[in-house]
């Protein structure tokens, strides 16, 4: 049997599955605000239901956005020279014989997608409960107009963004979805995607 | 009015003055946005505030409360010296050409009074204000107009005093603007231009205000402007159905229809007939007034019936009299209750305690009663009066009968606007509760009365039991079960209780069939074989082919002329006549002054629809009378209700002058009358507080300390007035009660000009203080830019105006306030004794 | 069905407010309790209950003390109406076949978006958060009858009819150019000013702000192409590139 090494514990995995499945029922939710996508009627029900599902939704995104805050934001803000090499091969997916300098715990990509979730989440999430509960405001049109507006913005950013997440945890990498079902990584793995972290660890 | 209200359409200049008909007649705005849009025609506004109707106008013209008879004497005197008025008309159609005795003098020759002043009683001898006769026993007239006694040279001579500079100075209204308003209305001179004036309240609440409309009246008749389209002298009546009040004798002076009160001197019929039916020795004046023993005898027959016969002299003796000089209005009406002279009060469907001039004493007055009965749809301050501020219950004996009446759209029956137009109203809804239409409440209670007198006796039972009442089926005891409108409705219209003949024909023809609807008016007899309620509404609940017709109910669209006649709509007294004294709006021989806006015309050709044989008459409205033009030998002179059949010019017939005289209100910003050092106001007023001049202390005989003035007194060194607001009836004994309007008018407000605020330190919502002699209020300032000071007599004058649509009954929390009639004076016009709410002197403070 | 209108006429308008009254009076709208803040003007502004108001606007005169002139204040109907353009609850707003923006309460989803898109500042919400304005009385023109305010108006300072008509007779009447004859698409409800607008208090060029026309125009095309671009850039990426096979990592 192939040595395993923990590379996500309980918490992370839980906290990932509750973002993404928060995350896909906001998306979707929101395209039928956007679109009058009536067809969600047969899952929601109706449209005021579907604005409790994609307002408690965001609730629970925006409480999975700021526990995740502390999981990653250290190793996401340390970016050195070997980020900026992998950046300049673009992580090495527009060559079959690329190869990256060696990776943290987080590689590139990863760093760089944690701090757009957690900007364009944080943007989201903050003009979300602005349009919501509207605190009283000297001028809340202007608010409102603005949150609409970084509100739809975030909309478009993450819809692009994230499919290309799941295709790179997925089908771009094999071995990469196991960590959020199982949490575990074969050690060989781990030594050829993320040599700094398993060098810094001791396996 | 003279005209009605589609009629201001075919103005050319429209005159508002005393009136804001955009806040208070709206839908008559309709009418002068149409002239304006579609004819071009000018509307001038007039009023010390810039009112929602001056913000209309072509030409708006401020003026200080009280001033009217100066700006209007101004306009006369422009008038005459600048030869604007229509001669033609003048000359034939008014008494301007009338030589007047000699001996007559006007105020300019006698600081302030005309000739035949009496200190001591307050009142003229008029010998000298009569018309000199000839030997025929008709007036004299110099038809050049230039005989120094003729009333148009007195009238010259009278207003030469009323110039520019004078007027402006009284006025506080800026000479240029004076002149604006003056060239335009006098443009309506011309025989194809008209002009039309809307009044209302702000001419008639002064202690001036008769002679106020009578100076507008001359006018009118100056520039010939009466009985044509667009014309007149046009009232805005405060009320949807005080027209109807007034026709139907609501007030102590009048019989139904206009016909004078009985007082104990007039001892029978005959005498009375003697005594109140003017005659004419000019077999050229139609003088109708000459039938009063017709409509009188008609009366008595209908309220009476078979207990008014030729024996009992038609029960004439069963009439109310007047004592010699007893006056039943409504100021001295409350200062008798004040002194205690009243038992018990009905207050039917008003407010007193809000809508009486110095309603503090209103108040105090009604803590005399024994009883009151309160009809109104709400409670209000009158019937709750002894729960009011400054009221202790414990003092106060009076017991409050509260009966809930009907309101408007929960009954049938008729209104009369403005117009004189009846038109018929339907019920929409059951009323609520135990409320009751008035008529169902007054029946109830003649009935009631009727049983007591029956079975107790007392002073004079037989004019109450012997009333005809037979206004429904009765029942065993002679009750009437249910009450029919529509029979009181065909009372007021008569019938003939005889087979009637036209006894000048010959052979005589049957004009009436016994126990039929009557025609009109013209077929009314003296003898007793006719009956009629109100004569002027004779007619509007006939028959015609023995079909019977309520007349009022009808809705026929047809017009005539394009004029918004509409002839066929509803029914209008008289005889259904739109305009009247319409005879003034053709030239006499019978042609329209103005081809295109003809009233009537004479046609020579006009065939009898039945016969179809030449029958030559008018064609158009309903003519004053049949008779031809009046140059034809049969013609007749067109003011058919005058004795003389002419407009009056110079008036004899009023208590204070035969012309308009500027005085100063009660209370006044100026030392002395500036027209006259030693009569500061009106020299014929009733004083209540028995003094001209104002005192600490009330004088020894009738006055009362709460009638007090004070006048050009620093203590209250600013004009006031009232007027009403869009949002509110009246006291808002009814639109209080609705949220709707009370969202959008909820508090009593002063409205200040900005300099007077930045004088006082008041601010734009502060609270205020508004006091007078008589009382005070607490009142929002509303600080703007619609009142600006006035310019009298070299000082400036401030004014400030309220409504008088609040109370403290309710909103219960007083949040509303209350009325500003508590700020208003004792005292009131000189032929009417209408209360001077319009001109009074307060001061303001911070609250 | 032409496109229905209303023409406002300031200069006819005397400031009566019945049309305040009729419009509560048909849709059966309650009252606010106001006190005086020393103005006629009140409420002091529209509110879930008051679909229309009359503005008391005062501007210095030459020849007068004050020009007054009452406004009436009401939803536009816009034909290209910013609050329909914002709102995410399909039916909440919709367009009547008379060319009314009319609501729905029970579609609408109290997200109150409206009020931002709506250049006039119009819509409002009650205590459900629910969208209320003037709809034109659908019930009523829908009937063929006038909206409440236009039948009560007694000197004709609110008009209804069919939108040319109204506006070719404006034009006979000397009014060369409406105000929104072309804004927004062309508005529901025209003025017939003598003036400038902004004399009477209202915007010169109203306009649907410009974040929501970007937002929809470039934002809302963006979301599909971004998801769509995304999930087809996977595929293309997967079929020239293929997985990252760990034999090739270094």
């Amino acid at each position: 049997m192939a040595n395993m090494v923990k590379k996500a514990n309980a918490f992370e995995i839980l906290n990932h599955w509750v973002m993404a499945v928060s995350f896909i029922i906001l998306a979707a939710t929101g395209f039928g605000f956007l679109f009058h996508l009536e067809q969600l009627n047969s899952i929601f029900g109706n449209f005021n239901a579907m604005k409790l599902w994609h307002n408690w939704s965001g609730v629970v995104f925006a409480v999975s956005l700021f526990f995740t805050i502390f999981h990653y934001l250290p190793v996401s803000l340390s970016l050195g020279s070997d980020d900026i090499a992998w950046i300049s091969k673009a992580g090495g997916y527009f060559s079959k014989k690329a190869v990256v300098p060696p990776q943290d715990r987080l590689n590139t990509g990863q760093k760089l997608l944690y701090l757009i979730v957690l900007t364009v989440g944080t943007a989201i999430a903050v003009s979300g409960l602005i349009i919501w509960l509207r605190p009283a405001a000297a001028d809340i049109r202007k608010w409102v107009l603005l949150s609409h507006l970084v509100h739809n913005i975030g909309f478009v950013l993450m819809v692009t963004i994230i499919p290309l997440h799941i295709y790179l945890a997925t089908l771009a990498n094999p071995g990469t979805f196991r960590i959020m079902v199982y949490g575990t990584v074969p050690l060989e793995w781990a030594k050829k995607r993320h040599a700094k972290w398993v060098q810094k660890m001791g396996f | 009015m003279t005209n009605h209200w589609i009629d201001v359409k075919n103005a050319d200049v429209i005159l508002v003055m005393g009136a804001n008909p955009a806040e208070n007649h709206p839908i008559s705005m309709k009418w002068i946005m149409q002239a304006r849009e579609q004819r071009g025609a000018k509307l001038i506004v007039v009023d010390p505030r810039f009112t929602r109707t001056a913000s209309k106008a072509n030409i708006y013209a401020p003026m200080r409360s009280g001033a009217d008879i100066a700006f209007l004497g101004g306009m006369i005197n422009y008038i005459l010296k600048n030869r604007l008025y229509f001669r033609e008309y003048v000359a034939n159609y008014t008494n301007a050409a009338y030589l007047v005795n000699p001996d007559f003098k006007g105020p300019g020759q006698l600081d302030g009074i005309f000739s035949g002043y009496d200190e001591k009683t307050r009142k003229y001898d008029k010998k000298t204000w009569a018309f000199q006769l000839d030997e025929k026993g008709l007036p004299k007239k110099d038809m050049t107009l230039k005989d120094p006694n003729c009333v148009f040279q007195l009238l010259r001579k009278h207003y030469s005093r009323y110039t520019l500079d004078k007027v402006s100075a009284i006025t506080g209204t800026p000479k240029e603007k004076l002149v604006e308003v003056y060239k335009t209305y006098g443009s309506t001179g011309k025989p194809n231009r008209v002009g039309t004036e809307l009044y209302a309240m702000g001419w008639t609440q002064h202690t001036v205000g008769t002679q106020n409309i009578k100076a507008m009246t001359i006018i009118q008749l100056l520039l010939g402007n009466i009985g044509l389209a667009g014309g007149g002298i046009n009232a805005l009546r405060g009320e949807s159905n005080v027209q109807g009040s007034t026709d139907h004798a609501l007030l102590f002076h009048l019989l139904p229809g206009y016909l004078p009160a009985s007082k104990a001197s007039l001892v029978d019929l005959k005498t009375y007939i003697e005594k109140l039916t003017p005659k004419t020795k000019d077999p050229k004046s139609v003088n109708w007034w000459g039938n009063r023993g017709k409509y009188i005898t008609s009366y008595l027959k209908a309220i009476y019936g078979g207990n008014a016969t030729k024996d009992n002299d038609f029960g004439y003796a069963y009439l109310p009299k007047l004592n010699e000089g007893q006056n039943g209005s409504w100021l001295v009406l409350f200062d008798q209750m004040f002194k205690g002279k009243f038992e018990g009060f009905f207050a039917w469907g008003q407010n007193p305690a809000c809508s009486g001039a110095n309603a503090g004493k209103v108040r105090k007055a009604l803590t005399t009663l024994k009883w009151m009965v309160n009809v109104n749809l709400f409670d209000n301050e009158t019937g709750s009066f002894w729960k009011g501020p400054d009221m202790k219950p414990q003092e106060i004996q009076t017991e409050v009968f509260q009966l809930p009446c009907s309101s408007s759209v929960e009954k049938e029956g008729s209104l009369t606007n403005s117009g004189r137009l009846a038109q018929w109203r339907y019920k929409a809804v059951e009323p609520i509760g135990e409320a009751r239409p008035d008529s169902e409440i007054m029946n109830e209670l003649y009935f009631r009365v009727k049983k007591l007198y029956q079975k107790q006796g007392g002073k004079f039972p037989a004019p109450i039991i012997n009333l005809t009442w037979n206004y429904g089926e009765k029942g065993a005891d002679g009750k009437i079960k249910k009450l029919d409108i529509h029979r009181v409705a065909k009372e007021i219209n008569g019938y003939y209780l005889e087979d009637v003949f036209d006894k000048k024909a010959a052979p005589p023809k049957q004009i009436g069939k016994k126990g039929h609807l009557a025609t009109n008016f013209v077929t009314l007899q003296a003898d007793g074989t006719t009956s009629c309620g109100n004569w002027i509404y004779s007619g509007s609940y006939t028959e015609k082919e023995d079909k019977v017709i309520n007349m009022m109910a009808r809705r026929g669209k047809k017009d005539i002329g394009g004029l918004g006649m509409y002839p066929e709509w509803a029914w209008c007294w008289p005889v259904n006549r739109r305009i009247l004294y319409n005879r003034a709006s053709v030239n006499p021989a019978g042609r329209p002054w103005d081809t295109k806006r003809a009233v009537i015309k004479w046609n020579p050709n006009k065939l009898d629809p039945k016969t179809k044989k030449p029958a030559p008459g008018w064609d158009g409205d309903v003519p004053d009378g049949p008779a031809p033009p009046m140059a034809d030998e049969k013609g007749k002179y067109p003011f058919i209700m005058r004795a003389d059949g002419m407009g009056a010019i110079f008036g004899p017939g009023l208590a204070d002058g035969p012309f308009p005289e500027h005085y100063e209100p009660l209370e006044c910003p100026v030392q002395e009358n500036p027209l006259s050092k030693k009569h500061r106001i009106n020299p014929t007023v009733k004083l209540f507080y028995g003094t001209t001049g104002p005192h600490d202390e009330p004088k020894k005989e009738g006055g009362s300390a709460e009638d007090i003035f004070y006048s050009c007194d620093i203590r209250f060194p600013y004009v006031a007035t009232t007027y009403r607001v869009s949002e509110h009836w009246q006291t808002g004994v009814l639109t209080r009660h609705e949220p709707w309007q009370m969202e959008m008018m909820p508090q009593q407000f002063v409205e200040i000009g900005k300099e007077l605020a930045a004088e006082k330190g008041i601010k734009n919502g502060d609270k205020i203080t508004v006091s007078s002699g008589r009382g005070k209020v607490w009142a929002i300032a509303m600080v703007t830019d619609r009142f600006k000071p006035f310019k009298v007599m070299n000082a400036t004058v401030h004014q400030v105006g309220l409504p008088w649509c609040f109370g403290w009954q309710y909103p219960e929390n007083g949040s509303g306030g209350d009325s500003a009639n508590l700020l208003t004076p004792t005292i009131g016009d000189a032929n009417t004794l209408i209360p001077e709410t319009k001109a009074f002197m307060v001061n303001i403070e911070k609250a | 069905m032409s496109r229905k209108a209303l023409v406002i006429s300031p200069e006819l308008c005397i400031g009566c407010r019945g049309c305040q009254t009729a419009c509560k009076s048909w849709n059966q709208l309650s009252a606010a309790k106001t006190t005086n803040k020393g103005t006629v003007e009140n409420p002091p502004d529209l509110t879930p209950n008051l679909y229309n108001k009359i503005r008391y606007v005062e501007v210095p005169s030459e020849s007068n003390p004050v020009r007054w002139l009452f406004v009436s204040q009401r939803c536009m109907h816009c034909d290209d109406a910013g609050c329909m353009k914002i709102c995410p609850a399909p039916g909440a707003l919709f367009k009547t076949k008379e060319g009314a923006v009319g609501f729905d309460k029970e579609k609408c989803i109290g997200c109150k978006l409206c009020v931002a898109g709506c250049p006039f500042n119009i819509p409002r919400y009650d205590e459900k958060d629910k969208i209320t304005k003037c709809n034109l009385c659908s019930d009523r023109i829908a009937e063929g009858l006038e909206p409440a305010c236009a039948k009560t108006c007694p000197t004709g300072a609110i008009s209804y009819g069919d939108r040319n008509s109204l506006i070719g007779k404006a034009q006979g009447a000397g009014y060369q150019k409406l105000y929104g004859e072309a804004d927004l698409g062309g508005l529901g409800v025209l003025y017939a000013f003598k003036d400038a607008p902004k004399v009477y208090g209202m915007e010169e060029n109203p306009a649907i702000p410009e974040s929501v026309i970007f937002w929809h125009k470039v934002l809302k095309p963006l979301a599909y192409w971004g998801l769509g671009g995304a999930v087809v850039a996977s595929l293309v990426h997967y079929v020239a590139f293929g997985p990252k096979k760990d034999e090739e990592v270094k």
